[in-house]
């Protein structure tokens, strides 16, 4: 009953508040999270993935915010969407509700290379090269002498 | 190749390197001017610039970080609507995916703007405005090209009337795949190109000289 008046008058959000400080790690641990990641949340754990990033659910939340990914701490301040790997991404964006570890039906196959995220700008992007000759020639102008 | 030509715009060798077939000098390129492939499992520095041997490099690529972490933050675009993509455009200033939230603001003057983002297909018609406009903009300028169209040229590629790919004009920074590309495309390709800006050395190439 008094639970329900608290609720009634909003003062449920005071105790929320304290819990998101509490769950995260104190203050200081918390103005960090909110410094990297513009938010601060409570949920319950899902589930950790191979690169270290963690998976929360919290119902209190609105549909579409309510699953969340926490980037590992090894990404530091380079962290992006493209490095939450596939297994998780259905579960992130809904397009299932089981996560990976709780799904039997995943197709496993040792034909299916390992996970990697977006490496452009790295050395190990992806270039596209023509196996045919070229049908242009492009025009290579004269430089100017710089003299 | 057009990533190939993005990478090596201001070499004036890319072009023969190309023209001979070589591969193995383009890979030696992408060798200079990119990041090591990042392993997943180390920390990642804030800073791309680790490898400093004395105090003047360490202070000239602390001094890059800088101006870096700057430009980065408020990279303010051109807007260049040319068509369908443009809706999309419009979608990540509105408060879904709100651009706003990483600095990014859209100027109507070329003059204030420094990425241009070239969203549709570009007519031969619009390629001289488009150029023009480009060389209006002050210099650390950016672009982004964005969907098929501009990318290459798109369903219109083999059109009389269609540029097939707005790199044949500007020199491009991101190419944003789609068509259109959603507002999360786009702004995924801005988040690209907050990396590649970070990795400028705009006063360490000038300390080199």
């Amino acid at each position: 009953m008094s639970n329900s008046i608290a609720k009634l008058l909003a003062l449920d959000k005071i105790s929320n508040f304290f819990n998101i400080i509490r769950q995260n790690g104190g203050i200081r641990a918390s103005m960090y999270k909110l410094y990297r990641q513009d938010e601060l949340k409570d949920g319950t754990l899902v589930g950790e993935d191979q690169f270290g990033n963690k998976y929360y659910e919290n119902p209190r939340y609105f549909y579409s915010r309510n699953r969340w990914v926490e980037y590992s701490d090894n990404f530091n301040m380079n962290y992006d969407g493209s490095q939450v790997p596939a297994e998780w991404f259905g579960w992130l964006h809904y397009k299932t509700d089981l996560p990976p570890h709780k799904d039997p039906n995943r197709p496993k196959y040792k034909w299916m290379i390992e996970f990697t995220e977006n490496m452009s700008g790295t050395t190990g992007q992806y270039v596209p090269y023509s196996t045919t000759r070229p049908k242009i020639e492009p025009w290579v102008p004269k430089p100017k002498s710089s003299v | 190749m057009q990533v190939v030509k993005a990478l090596g715009a201001s070499a004036p060798t890319v072009f023969s390197v190309i023209k001979k077939g070589g591969f193995a000098p383009m890979v030696d390129i992408i060798r200079q001017t990119h990041l090591p492939a990042p392993n997943p499992k180390e920390r990642r520095p804030y800073s791309p610039f680790q490898d400093t041997s004395n105090m003047a490099e360490y202070a000239v690529a602390r001094l890059d970080d800088l101006l870096n972490w700057g430009r980065k933050g408020s990279m303010w675009p051109m807007t260049f609507g040319l068509a369908c993509c443009a809706v999309e455009m419009m979608h990540i200033a509105a408060p879904r995916y709100d651009m706003d939230r990483y600095g990014v603001v859209f100027r109507a003057s070329p003059r204030q703007s420094d990425v241009m983002i070239v969203a549709g297909t570009l007519t031969n018609k619009m390629a001289p405005a488009l150029r023009k406009v480009y060389d209006q903009m002050p210099d650390p300028r950016w672009v982004i090209s964005m969907g098929s169209c501009a990318n290459g040229g798109g369903y219109y590629h083999y059109s009389y009337s269609v540029v097939r790919g707005c790199d044949r004009i500007v020199p491009v920074d991101i190419y944003v795949p789609g068509c259109p590309p959603t507002a999360e495309a786009l702004l995924y390709g801005v988040l690209q190109l907050q990396k590649k800006v970070k990795r400028m050395k705009t006063i360490q190439v000038w300390y080199r000289k």
